[in-house]
Order: structure tokens, then sequence, then C-alpha cells
């Protein structure tokens, strides 16, 4: 188990966001995360990856405890994010959004001297990456001049460039086309297949779910109610009734 | 090359280049040549040293600014604490520069090392506010240590010095020696840009929370932009010292820290190169619109406000706007 979830919790005030939450990841699986909106996905994810402290609980990363390490100490031991409000460097090119990953993952951010041949490599790589998400033909765009889709694809993309073990993607369909959102469902089957990537997603579409996924957490009120492999969570009855009364479609 | 040359977009824009480096050349000769244009004018070759104390002071405070977007209210904290360091390394240890203002400027660092841990944790108007206490607490220290610094007086009587033990008396060495100081940090801050610490910066600047996530050390970075700009504004205090000789309180003013950041928004936040020109211009003209008349002031006022609204690109914004218009008449 690449990860493991043992009873995070996290309250706002008197709401219990996250509540005893615990499931665990299989490496190289795809691991879908769904339930209604408000049902605290996000903030797990934001506990998992140090963005916000739990009240409680841990977090075990590759059989380490990761529980309160920061964001970037994470993504230096692989363990990338992307986030559900899309967020890169618009006023920066496309090239060098993943450009500034890597050289993060090579550990020379901090370099006030780079080789010729050490800036080829890395404008190299970030095409080969930019590539796989179909963004190469607009390397030199701003990246804030980009389709909102396309602003999702380079997301993941620098989330890429981290060469993770893990990454955890917050609703990476979201708003894309019928065709985007085919080309990175198969990217994401891709990159488990290919690289043995662990990817924990979190999505509304219940039918592609269903598909991609090795096994699912089922989140309703900031509690695990369903985890599951996709057919058990087809018949299970306490996600039936989530899918009766919350808005799961949203 | 040959594909460059083929494609006439592109190669205008390397000739471009190429125009705009040589021009840049020229300014930068024509800088070192300001002492022989003003031979008869010994005030004038005073005021432009001035200026160039005030550019890299400029230069300093876009370092941090510029790189990160922290914005700080009290600047003039590190300008007033070189010049005061040096000048009492200057009177009490030794005349020497080359011990002088490497001393201060790593007395600085540490200073700032320290402080800068807890200040750069702070985010916007906290970081704002806490830069200026800071500066005031420098400016309080003054008056609290009156014996040695001199109190509201200032620090007086601080000897010639000297570089390998030849004094440097002649303002037009001294002019060379602080405009060779001014290029030499303006090359440097313009390679840092485009290495990889630069361009970390930037990402910081842009969206510090997905820097932190593709494993930026935000903090120690923006640390590492405070302690390097607090160097180089005490650079410039240290200079200033030991050229006029004495230290004033004014140096570690509010109102010094207001001007700094004035010249670096009227340059241009960001581009080095605008706050140095901010720099130099504010300074000549502070110097001859308030020998016009005493509410000058309130025309630098009005002008920061006309500037911020009108043209936020600042004096390289509207420079740049200007070359790439010209590129495009050549078409
Ligand atoms: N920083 C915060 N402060 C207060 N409440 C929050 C915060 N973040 C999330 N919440 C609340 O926690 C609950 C879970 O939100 P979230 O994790 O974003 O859900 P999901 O991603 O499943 O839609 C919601 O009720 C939301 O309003
Ligand atoms: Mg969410």
């Amino acid at each position: 188990m690449i990860l493991k979830v043992e009873g995070l919790s996290k309250s706002f005030g008197g709401l219990k966001a996250v509540n005893d939450a615990r499931f665990a990841v299989a490496e190289a699986s795809i691991h879908s995360i769904i339930g209604p909106n408000g049902a605290g996905k996000t903030t797990l994810f934001n506990l998992i990856t140090g963005a916000i402290p739990p009240d409680s609980g841990t977090a075990t990363f590759d059989n380490v405890d990761i529980t309160r390490w920061t964001p970037d100490r994470l993504a230096r031991a692989g363990l990338a994010r992307t986030f559900q409000r899309t967020s890169i460097f618009k006023e920066l090119p496309v090239d060098e959004n993943v450009a500034l990953a890597i050289r993060a993952r090579e550990g020379i951010s901090r370099a006030v001297w780079q080789s010729r041949g050490d800036a080829q490599m890395v404008a190299a790589e970030a095409r080969d990456i930019l590539a796989r998400v179909g963004l190469d033909s607009r390397a030199n765009a701003k990246a804030g001049d980009l389709a909102h889709g396309f602003q999702r694809a380079l997301d993941i993309a620098i989330g890429l460039a981290l060469k993770p073990r893990l990454i955890l993607m917050d609703e990476p369909l979201a708003g894309m086309s019928r065709g985007d959102r085919e080309t990175v469902a198969s990217l994401i089957t891709m990159l488990r297949d290919t690289l043995g990537l662990t990817v924990v997603v979190v999505e509304h579409d219940v039918g592609m779910v269903m598909r991609l996924s090795d096994r699912i957490t089922v989140m309703q009120h900031g509690a695990v109610i369903a985890d599951a492999p996709p057919d058990e969570i087809r018949d299970n009855a306490a996600v039936r009734s989530a899918y009766l009364h919350g808005s799961f479609a949203a | 090359m040959s594909d460059l040359a083929a494609n006439p977009a592109l190669e205008r824009r390397a000739s471009g280049r190429g125009l705009l480096i040589a021009g840049a050349a020229l300014v930068a000769v024509a800088g070192a040549l300001v002492p022989f244009w003003t031979t008869g004018a010994p005030f004038l070759l005073m005021l432009a040293s001035q200026a160039v104390i005030a550019a890299i002071l400029a230069l300093s405070l876009d370092l941090l600014t510029g790189n990160t977007g922290l914005l700080s209210f009290g600047h003039a904290a590190w300008f007033g604490f070189g010049a005061y360091v040096a000048g009492l390394l200057a009177k009490l240890v030794t005349p020497e520069m080359l011990i002088v203002v490497p001393t201060t400027v790593i007395a600085a660092c540490l200073v700032a090392a320290v402080t800068g841990a807890v200040l750069v944790r702070q985010i916007g108007k906290t970081f704002a506010i806490l830069t200026l206490a800071l500066s005031q607490i420098m400016f309080a220290l003054v008056f609290v240590a009156s014996d040695i610094t001199g109190g509201e007086d200032g620090l007086q009587g601080v000897p010639v010095m000297t570089v390998l033990g030849q004094p440097v008396v002649q303002a037009q060495t001294w002019y060379w020696l602080l405009y060779g100081v001014l290029l030499a940090a303006l090359a440097a801050s313009l390679h840092i840009r485009r290495s990889p610490l630069g361009r970390a910066w930037l990402s910081i600047r842009e969206n510090a929370e997905r820097a932190r996530f593709i494993g930026i050390d935000v903090n120690g970075l923006k640390l590492l932009a405070f302690v390097m700009s607090a160097g180089l504004g005490a650079l410039a205090g240290a200079l200033l010292a030991l050229f006029n000789g004495a230290a004033s309180p004014d140096l570690l003013s509010w109102f010094e820290s207001g001007k700094i950041l004035m010249f670096v928004v009227l340059g241009g936040v960001g581009t080095l190169v605008g706050p140095v020109l901010g720099g130099i211009v504010f300074t000549f003209a502070e110097h001859y619109v308030s020998s016009l008349t005493s509410a000058w002031l309130i025309y630098f006022g009005g002008l920061f406000i006309l500037i911020v609204i009108v043209a936020p690109g600042g004096i390289f914004g509207v420079l740049g706007h200007a070359w790439r218009r010209m590129q495009g008449q050549g078409r």
C-alpha cells in the first residue's frame, strides 16, 4: 500500500469537514474518491498533502509517516497533486511552468548558474511532458492565454514533471469537453500502465469513475461510507442512498 | 543560424536585440564618462554620485519586491544600517574600504537572516508593516546609542577612506568606484534573474502556493531574497556614509523608505533596470524641483499616483512600449 490514511479528521468551526477517514491505496493503481459536493474530498487532499494540518489521524506514504510534512517536502519525496481550481503560473510561458517543476525536482531551484547543456536537457524534458498532455504546440504561449481545458492539462503536466510515485488529482476532468475528458482519462490509464504511477483522483462522472478505477472510496459528510472495487460499489446500499439524497451528478 | 536568416520576423527580432544590447552598452559607457563632462562642475559630479548610490539602493529593493512580490515599507532600515555600521567601523577600526564595506554587508546579511526568518513567513500587509516596524526600531536605536552614533546630529568625522592603503580623495575616483559597484550589481542581478534561482523567485511572486506544491522551499527562497536585498541596501548605505563622510538618522526614516519604494515604482517594479533609472531620475528631479519650489513633495506625490494609475510599468514599461512600437513600424 503506497498510501495509508488512518483516522484523519479536520473540523472547521463546528463543521466536521473530514471525519475519521480511513482507506489505503495500492501501488500502481487508479483509486477514485467520489462523493457529493462538500463531502470533504478536497479537504482530505489538503490534509494528505500538508496544505493544512489535521486535527488527528495519520497519513503514511510508502510506509513513512508523512503527517504534518510540508507540501514542498512531500513534493520532493514524490507526492504530487493538481488542484480543483486550476493552479498554474499564468504570467509565465507554458514550457517554463513545467521547467520550474523539473528544476525543483532536480534540486536546482537555487542554482545561479546552469550550464547550456543542463538548460537544454530541462527544456527537452519539458517538451516531452507537454507532448504527453497534448500541449507541445503551445509551449511558448503564456500559460494564462490557454483555454480552460488546456490550463487543466498544464496543471497535470506540472504534477507529472515532478516524476512522482503518487499523484492526487482533484477533479482533473472538470469543465473539459467530452473529447478532452477522454484524452485525460486515457492519459491517467497510460500513466499507471507504463510508468507504474499511482493516481488518486476525485471525479464526479460516475460512469467514467467505474470504468477507470481499480478501487473507489465514497465519502459523505466527511466520512468514508464505502471503500471497494467498482463492482461492489455499484451494488452498495449506502452508496445508492447517497446517490439518491446527494447531488452526485454536480 | 540559417533558420534565423530565413525567417524575416526572427531576423528582425535578432537584429533588434543586437541594437538593444549596443544601446545599453552605449548608455553604460556614457555613464562612465560623466566625470569628463562635469570637469567644471564639481557639484554636478557629486549629484551624479548620489544618483548612482540611489540607483544601487533602488536595485536592492527590487531584488526583494520585484523577484518575490514582497513589498517592504521599511527598506531604509538596511540603507541606514549600512551607513552607520560602515561609518562607525571607519571611525573606530580602520579606514580600509576593502575591510569596512564587506564587514558591513555581512553584518547586514546576518541581521536580515535572523529578522527575515520571522518576517518572510508573513504575507502582504503584515510583512509590509513589520518591515516598517523594523526600520523604526533601527531609527530609535540611533538615538538610544547617541553616545556613539551622534544621535540627532548624525555621525560625523568619518575619515578619508583607503583602498589597499591608497586614500580615495578625488571626486572622479569616487564616482568611478560607485559606478563600478552599480554596474556589477546590476549585471549580477540580471544574471540571477535568468538563472534557475531567478525563475524560482518569479514563480513565488506568481503563485506561491503552486510553487510550494512543486517542491520549492518558498520561505527559504523568500529569505534568500530578503537577505540579498538587505545586503545590497546596506552596501549602498555604506558607500553613502563613506562618500559623504557622515550619516544622519534621516537615512533610516519612513520617508526615506517611501522614497526608495518610489524609485522602484517610478522605474518599473521587477525590471531591475527600471528601478536603477528610477533612482537616478528621482535624485536629479528631487534636487532641481526642490530648488524651484518648496511644495515639491506635493508634485512628487501627484506624480507617484499618476504613474501607479496611468503607467503601472513605470519608466521601463513606457520605454519598452515605445521600443516595441518602433520595432513594429519597421515592418
Ligand atoms: N478552509 C475552510 N474553512 C472553512 N470551511 C471549509 C474550508 N475548506 C472546506 N470547508 C468546508 O468543508 C466542507 C468540505 O469541503 P470540501 O473538502 O471542499 O468538499 P468537496 O471537495 O468534497 O466538495 C464544506 O462544507 C466546505 O464548505
Ligand atoms: Mg472539492
